[in-house]
């Protein structure tokens, strides 16, 4: 994965909560407190103007299946994303930027691959 | 109208039976008298011809994928949209009003147009976008714009285009060329009230768009929008922004499907459901 564009989305996603979303209200996630979540994907919905991604997480409270939502198919696109990139069953780690009630879910700022590709 | 008065006044002549007619010239001339006559009118429509095609030669061709402006040596990728519009608008009493009602609405929920899969609407169409590419398409007398994003189209009607009282009410209204030397200028009315954009506004609105085409210090092709909006019910004063593009050399748009997850999720609600009914028996 190319540094360039990881960089941008970072700074893409930063300015998210100055900006406001382009299709979503900020409101609802913190993105000052990023958080990795690992486990494996259950559902993966890539469209517009969100994607959607069911994953089996397994932490303290016990293993589940949670939903989070991402950026739009066109913008993961151009940040390398591809149709054969994620598939159901694939081990991966996700950081988000939590839900302000604390609930399960988020928003995803970065999807990292087993074999370590990043988008 | 001009033009028009002109053709129907040709067109009478040149269907003329008398002698003031053309039919009733070419019968009173010699067979090679009618051979120069018909050279003549051909060498004329050849001309009118040529000069039409040279006259759209020379404007400049704004045809291309283009996306948000970048200062050379800034990361590509997917973009963010410029803060062209003022970030405190001079809103009117009434526009504020209808603003905050609104925002008590949506803000609790976290709802947007785009969310719901609505386009931006201008301004903000032209203005943001969300930051993705737009497509421009151009004709002589018609550009096709289309903003990536939930697949807006704009159609820009250069010397024609519906008579005002045609014009249907919409978020994207309907815009206007025309050409001032190297610049198109655009004009848009018939747009519908929209309080669910940064760039709110009343149906009264107008807006002027005028675009040229130049290059930055590094010599990369740059698209140029000066708008302004008139509107005095929602604006104390006409406001203004401007907003730039960078062409994208062999881009292209990707496409956006936004209302097809909505339909999916459907479907599965009807399978379960049938699903369930079926158990039942």
């Amino acid at each position: 994965m190319n540094g360039t564009w990881i960089a941008t989305i970072a700074a893409l996603v930063l300015l998210l909560p100055l900006q406001g979303f382009a299709h979503h209200s900020a409101a609802q996630f913190n993105f000052t407190t990023p958080k990795p979540i690992s486990g494996t994907v259950k559902e993966v919905r890539m469209a517009n103007p969100h994607m959607r991604l069911v994953l089996t997480v397994t932490d303290e409270k016990g293993t589940r299946d949670i939903e989070y939502e991402g950026h739009s198919l066109n913008n993961l696109y151009r940040a390398g994303w591809r149709p054969d990139s994620v598939k159901v069953g694939d081990k991966i780690t996700i950081t988000i930027a939590p839900r302000k009630d604390g609930a399960d879910g988020g928003y995803v700022t970065k999807v990292k691959m087993a074999d370590g590709q990043e988008f | 109208m001009e033009e028009r008065r002109t053709a129907s006044l040709v067109s009478a002549w040149v269907a003329g039976e008398g002698k003031d007619g053309l039919l009733g010239l070419t019968r009173r001339l010699t067979p090679p008298g009618r051979a120069l006559l018909a050279a003549a009118l051909v060498a004329i429509a050849l001309a009118t011809a040529a000069a039409a095609k040279a006259a759209d030669a020379a404007k400049p061709d704004f045809s291309g994928i283009w996306t948000v402006y970048r200062p050379p040596g800034a990361a590509a990728g997917p973009g963010r949209a410029e803060t062209a519009f003022p970030r405190d608008p001079p809103f009117t009493a009434q526009a504020k009003a209808k603003i905050a009602e609104y925002r008590s609405l949506v803000e609790p929920l976290g709802l947007t147009p785009g969310g719901a899969c609505v386009g931006y609407g201008m301004p903000s169409a032209m203005l943001s976008s969300g930051g993705y590419p737009m497509e421009w398409i151009q004709r002589p007398e018609q550009v096709t714009v289309i903003y990536e994003a939930h697949s807006e189209i704009r159609r820009i009607y250069i010397g024609g285009g519906p008579s005002e009282r045609d014009v249907i009410p919409s978020r994207d209204g309907t815009s206007y060329g025309r050409w001032e030397g190297n610049t198109l200028v655009v004009e848009t009315i018939g747009l519908k009230e929209a309080v669910d954009q940064s760039s709110a506004h009343s149906d009264q609105a107008k807006i002027v768009e005028r675009y040229t085409m130049g290059k930055d210090d590094a010599g990369r092709k740059v698209l140029t929008a000066e708008m302004t909006m008139t509107d005095p019910a929602f604006y104390t004063k006409p406001v203004t922004a401007t907003k730039r593009w960078l062409a994208v050399e062999n881009g292209r748009l990707l496409p956006y499907d936004c209302t097809e997850p909505a339909w999916e999720d459907q479907l599965d609600k009807l399978r379960e459901e049938k699903a369930a009914k079926a158990r039942e028996q």
